[in-house]
């Protein structure tokens, strides 16, 4: 009997990540029940490092297994793939529950709220202004990581490193302009049930751009690095679904809570 | 004439767009082979494919062949043993399984002969 293989499954190998993982975490919400409690962040502060660390490095190893190692074979490539569908539905229905709660409260506004939508005397964002101009900044990334990707296809190094780089300042753009706006706005999260579906809507919705927009640099990094051929970029592949997925929850946002909610 | 300053102008357009556009690096960078960048099994995969195996793993359903005793339908396996599903007619309801060793041609319930053959891995 020989004990060679014969099979395009990717069989990992020993790894302290998920250990570390499981202590980052806990240390995590430990650390914020206690900055809750005490107003003493250290522990969080440990629990984040400890967590960031973990994601830096099992990321890192994934990286390496497949450019360096070439365990990413066409099955397993597969294997990610649904990896990532599965991941983006169980997103969709996160978000889908934030706008249950929108259209709950709105549909048929409470007598405490004054029985209108908005709520009596909330002052809603125009529309029209930073809104409108952050849908228009997220249409055009979704048209520019489109670019890149096609530019991955076609073997063009110069012109993939240019449709990443432009998407992810307009990453940064959008997340700038939500910042202000935010800084600007006249009503908080305590405000009556507005406030709430509006913040927990556009501030989860916020969290994804940035996290797209981190996924996005890492494959811009990874990209320099010569990751990447034309055939084997499912990390890039990955980062441009989770791009088009918060891409269009944000158009949900917009004409929902934005603009029918004015 | 007409000609002339077509030289003119399609000669001196192709040198001052084409040449010195690629001279001075504004040409795209374009990306090695696909093949070149692969390693290890991934890359054994792909020259597997590109030799004209579909199958290198050997993860798809075998064509039976005649499965008489002279012409049994052959199983390649890296082992020394491996374990044969018989689909004995394609109605059938339920899949025979029997272990196949090396040297020892096996004959299923309904008649269909295996031999195991040697397959180096991948």
């Amino acid at each position: 009997m020989t004990n060679m293989n014969n099979h395009p499954y990717h069989l990992v190998d020993y790894s302290p990540w998920p250990l570390t993982g499981a202590i980052g975490t806990l240390t995590l919400v430990t650390g914020m029940v206690k900055w809750f409690h005490n107003f003493n962040m250290n522990l969080l502060i440990l629990g984040y490092m400890i967590t960031l660390l973990t994601m830096f490095q099992w990321w890192r190893d994934i990286c390496r297994e497949g450019t360096f190692q070439g365990k990413h074979t066409m099955l397993v490539s597969k294997g990610l793939r649904w990896g990532m569908i599965l991941f983006i539905i169980s997103e969709v229905f996160f978000f889908l529950s934030f706008f249950w709660a929108f259209f709950h409260s709105s549909l048929s506004p409470n007598i405490e709220i004054g029985s209108m939508w908005p709520p009596m005397s909330i002052t809603p964002f125009n529309p029209f202004q930073i809104p409108l101009l952050n849908t228009i900044i997220l249409i055009t990334s979704g048209v520019t990581v489109t670019w890149a990707h096609h530019a991955l296809m076609e073997n063009n190094f110069s012109q993939t490193s240019q449709g990443l780089f432009i998407t992810i300042m307009l990453g940064i753009y959008f997340s700038i302009l939500q910042a202000y706006e935010y800084l600007e706005a006249p009503f908080t999260i305590s405000d009556s049930i507005y406030g709430s579906t509006f913040f927990m809507a556009t501030g989860f919705h916020g969290l994804h751009v940035i996290i797209g927009t981190l996924f996005l640099l890492i494959c811009l990094i990874r990209h320099m690095n010569n990751h990447f051929s034309m055939n084997h970029h499912f990390g890039f592949e990955a980062a441009a679904w989770y791009w088009h997925f918060v891409d269009v929850v944000w158009l949900f946002l917009y004409i929902s809570i934005y603009w029918w909610g004015y | 004439m007409a000609s002339l300053c077509r030289q003119i102008i399609r000669g001196n357009a192709f040198k001052s767009v084409i040449l010195s556009n690629a001279r001075r690096g504004f040409a795209d960078k374009m990306m090695p082979d696909p093949l070149e960048h692969a390693t290890g099994l991934e890359k054994k995969e792909l020259l597997a494919l590109q030799s004209g195996d579909d199958d290198p793993f050997n993860m798809k359903v075998l064509k039976k062949k005649a499965g008489t005793k002279d012409m049994p339908t052959l199983v390649p396996s890296c082992f020394d043993a491996r374990i044969v599903g018989c689909i004995c007619d394609e109605h059938a309801t339920a899949i025979n399984w029997l272990w196949l060793h090396k040297g020892h041609p096996r004959r299923c319930e309904c008649g269909h002969w295996y031999k195991l053959i040697e397959k180096t891995p991948l």
